[in-house]
């Protein structure tokens, strides 16, 4: 960036907007631990700016990248060519919530749980819950297109987003969609921008959906002998016409992370683990869990157990969240996937996925939303080790092709950013690619939102 | 920076954000470079040469209160106080220590007759140039705003300190220490006093140091490793000769001293080090003290009348976050105060005192102190009871602020008060 450009900046952000190498450093990773400097950080208030701020880029040809909590999965918000990063942390107002038409509006620095929380008072619900809901942003959810554990039943955070404003690529503030439940007038620019990851525009204020609280909820924990028998039993529950609102699993390799301090007892032979959820009103939770626990005997369970109150059922999810934080002990460096295949599908997948850490000689632990299809694939590696890294890139690609082949999705929740990039191609094919190629140069025809994401670019580095 | 040390600390840390959501200046700062992870990876940045302008990395690292709280929450267990603080020395010695924080550190502190001269002199001049303040939890002193720390109120300091009010020959020998600190001992003489009293109740010998130095915490923090290291010799020599069973803490802050920060500050090399361990082991809290030996067993029923819940506790991040001693504060309170006692809305808020970070930042420290108090009051408490000097001394202040009707003791004080007045 010039230093015209910089100084233009000022006159926008004044005291806002920070060049020092100290804050530029604090804005140049995300939870890929990637790291990328920016040549300045600003921290905008209002849309206005924000429209300022592009129409200077446009002018002055630097990359502006948005940013939520940097929490992300796939280096979204890493300014891989420099530039401005706009933290969007300080527009952080729920403006209303509507308690008659069922609608929240936000400002994008909003931290999802905080929308959740505000929602639960008035006895409405949020539903989507990526597993960093207590930091993550409203406007990362939306540009990844988050999902979480419920989105088995209640979808993600598309489903909810029934309108924005946003500043496109070419500094132009538009709304999107409707304030209301239905809305088919023209192209569907909402649904163009959830899940853009800050490349055609960056969204100002959305509107969102909200539905009534559920009345209750159960929580029943299943142990299995393997891999085979657990998710067999996930197709079952579907196949039972059950929508559980959490269905995870976690394989062998998971619970033998967390076995010894999992607050619970876990029997020796265990080799897979559900941890399931139904909802809804007091008479239908508890018909439904009964109905839950005999589809997990019938697929040979070896245990079975139902808590009763928020106690029970937090110390039933114990087991689920020590997973993240202990992978740490296996190996140091995390390469975490989220590829999701047909329900139908899943016996197969983790028995490839065994067969593949066995093969490539890998530490590879499996666990995530299996309700939906969902597998969190995380290959521990220790990082120092070349040849390990590269057994890992080629398993990854190997995992990959085998989802694509199921009919899978390379990215349930993560979303492309640089670390998938690569793999676009592969699964929506070379017209798939250049069409949107072709959306992306209507919204951002200088190319200034959020450069070298989602598309490989020349010269840029593969993981 | 010293990049071998610091490096396996900051290897831990993935990145996740987690700290973000709990970090005490976070939401007064509204930026990365507040939260734990912005702070490690300046520091991983530093070791790898990426560092800009090492002030401004001193000046980020002094940006933290220290309260532990993205420590206690990180999924990895990073180190982040011992990184903050193993960074800001690094720093110290590079680029040198402030010039006030050298004489405080440096000369006053380490010596008991710099601390009772100091005194002297800060009482001489509080009657000359601070206006008097009348509070619940006694008498303070505004500050004019011309000294550019706007409404800040301090406690008077009263003509005597604890120690110095003790008849010469009393508390020389006993199985078991009292270390009163600097604040109990010179600005709160009456805490240092209740604590000493209900020590006594429980049948054993109370020995004082009668001119320990400073724990060194505050040199610590601050960087100023030479003056905290003499302060921990000092006090390890002395603690050893005297060789007492258990050494109470009526200071939360004074006890993470002793039993954390001493052993990563002394290097495993010196000839203190054993001894220290040997210290540090036995070091405990004022409250855990007295439920240990049963002196409130002694203590009859306390009356009712008082509106239920009136008191509450407020955590000391050092004592109930670091150390996990949370319970016993509140438990003693219940024994002595009964249903008076009532958890109090907020409580385990940091007070935003921070040490050194509330004369670094005092407008940030007084905001999330004042959010602090007010929480409190609105929850129904008129009594804040705790077992910190750093934390009280804030919470008056944000109390002569807010809400001059708002008291702020230590638990010792009502300890006393009960065993006094049945």
């Amino acid at each position: 960036m010039d230093n015209q450009a910089l100084s233009a900046l000022r006159e926008v952000f004044g005291e806002r907007l920070d060049t020092s190498r100290e804050q530029c450093i604090c804005y140049s990773y995300d939870a890929t631990g990637k790291m990328f400097l920016p040549d300045a950080v600003a921290f905008p208030t209002s849309a206005d700016e924000v429209r300022r701020t592009i129409l200077l880029a446009n002018e002055r040809l630097f990359p502006v990248i948005p940013r939520g909590a940097g929490s992300g999965f796939s280096g979204g918000s890493v300014p891989v060519q420099g530039g401005l990063v706009l933290s969007m942390e300080r527009m952080d107002r729920i403006l209303s919530i509507d308690e008659e038409n069922l609608v929240a509006v936000v400002e994008p620095g909003v931290v999802t749980e905080t929308l959740k929380e505000e929602a639960r008072k008035r006895g409405l619900f949020y539903p989507p819950d990526p597993a960093s809901l207590k930091f993550c942003t409203i406007g990362g959810n939306i540009a990844e297109c988050s999902g979480g554990m419920c989105a088995v039943k209640y979808g993600v955070t598309r489903d909810y987003v029934l309108g924005l404003e946003a500043v496109l690529g070419t500094g132009e503030l538009v709304r999107t969609g409707v304030v209301t439940v239905k809305g088919v007038v023209g192209y569907d620019l909402t649904r163009m921008l959830v899940g853009s990851e800050g490349t055609l525009g960056i969204v100002t204020k959305a509107v969102l959906k909200l539905i009534p609280y559920p009345e209750t909820i159960a929580t029943i924990l299943a142990f299995f002998r393997s891999n085979h028998d657990g998710s067999k039993a996930v197709v079952g529950i579907i196949g039972e016409r059950i929508t559980p609102c959490a269905l995870e699993l976690m394989d062998r390799t998971a619970i033998d992370c967390v076995r010894e301090n999992a607050g619970l007892p876990v029997p020796a032979e265990a080799g897979c683990a559900l941890l399931i959820e139904v909802d809804g009103p007091k008479e239908s939770v508890s018909a439904e869990a009964e109905r839950v626990e005999q589809a997990c005997r019938r697929y040979g369970a070896i245990e079975v157990g139902r808590a009763a109150d928020a106690e029970g059922r937090e110390r039933l999810w114990t087991l689920r969240r020590s997973i993240s934080p202990a992978l740490r002990q296996v190996n140091p460096v995390k390469i975490n996937e989220d590829i999701v295949v047909p329900r139908s599908r899943l016996p197969e997948m983790l028995a490839f996925l065994a067969d593949l850490a066995s093969r490539q000689n890998l530490r590879i632990v499996n666990f995530g939303h299996a309700g939906d299809g969902n597998v969190h694939v995380n290959v521990m590696i220790s990082g120092t080790d070349e040849d390990e890294r590269r057994r890992a890139d080629e398993a990854v690609a190997e995992v990959f092709r085998k989802t694509v082949a199921l009919g899978g999705t390379i990215s349930g929740e993560h979303g492309i950013g640089i670390s998938k990039a690569p793999f676009l191609e592969m699964e929506v094919g070379p017209l798939g690619v250049s069409v949107m190629k072709r959306l992306k140069t209507c919204f951002d025809p200088n190319g200034i939102l959020n450069p070298g994401k989602i598309f490989v670019e020349e010269g840029m580095a593969r993981r | 920076m010293r990049r071998e040390d610091l490096a396996a600390l900051t290897a831990a840390c993935a990145k996740c954000g987690t700290c973000r959501t709990v970090c005490t200046l976070y939401p007064e700062r509204k930026a990365e470079i507040a939260v734990a992870r912005g702070k490690v990876v300046l520091v991983e940045a530093a070791a790898s040469g990426l560092d800009g302008d090492a002030e401004a990395l001193q000046e980020a690292l002094s940006d933290c209160l220290l309260c532990g709280r993205c420590e206690r929450a990180c999924p990895n267990q990073v180190a982040v106080e011992e990184i903050v603080m193993k960074g800001r020395g690094d720093l110290a010695e590079e680029l040198g220590i402030p010039a006030w924080k050298q004489v405080v550190f440096g000369k006053v502190m380490p010596s008991a007759g710099g601390k009772e001269a100091a005194r002297a002199a800060a009482a001489a001049s509080q009657k000359l140039f601070l206006r008097k303040v009348p509070t619940e939890s006694g008498l303070h002193y505004r500050f004019p705003s011309a000294f550019g720390q706007s409404g800040r109120t301090v406690p008077a300091l009263s003509g005597e300190s604890f120690l110095g009010s003790l008849p010469r020959g009393e508390a020389v020998r006993g199985e078991v220490l009292l270390f009163v600190g600097c604040v109990f001992d010179h600005v709160f003489p009456q805490v240092g006093r209740a604590a000493y009293e209900t020590l006594r109740l429980s049948g054993k010998g109370i020995a004082v140091l009668r001119d320990a130095p400073c724990c060194g915490l505050p040199a610590l923090v601050s960087g100023d490793r030479p003056s905290a290291l003499r302060c921990v010799e000092e006090n390890v020599r002395r603690l050893s000769e005297a060789s007492p069973e258990r050494i109470v803490f009526p200071c939360g802050s004074c006890l993470v001293m002793f039993r954390r920060n001493m052993l990563s500050l002394l290097p495993k090399e010196h000839p203190l080090y054993g001894d220290a361990v040997r210290v540090a082991d036995r070091c405990e809290d004022y409250a855990s003290f007295l439920l240990e030996t049963g002196v409130l067993s002694r203590l009859p029923a306390p009356r009712e009348g008082e509106r239920p819940g009136r008191i509450g506790y407020h955590d000391p991040c050092h004592l109930s976050g670091t150390l996990g001693r949370g319970g016993e504060g509140r438990e003693v309170l219940r024994r002595a105060v009964g249903d008076s006692f009532g958890e109090m809305k907020g409580a385990d808020l940091c007070c935003g005192y921070g040490g050194t970070f509330n004369i670094r930042d005092y407008p940030t420290s007084a905001k999330i102190g004042q959010n602090k108090v007010s929480v409190a009051a609105e929850g129904g408490t008129a009594v804040i009871a705790t077992a910190c000097s750093g934390c009280i001394l804030q919470m008056r202040d944000m109390a002569a602020r807010t809400d001059p009707s708002l008291r702020v003791v230590h638990i010792a004080e009502l300890v006393f008060q009960a065993f006094s007045s049945r």
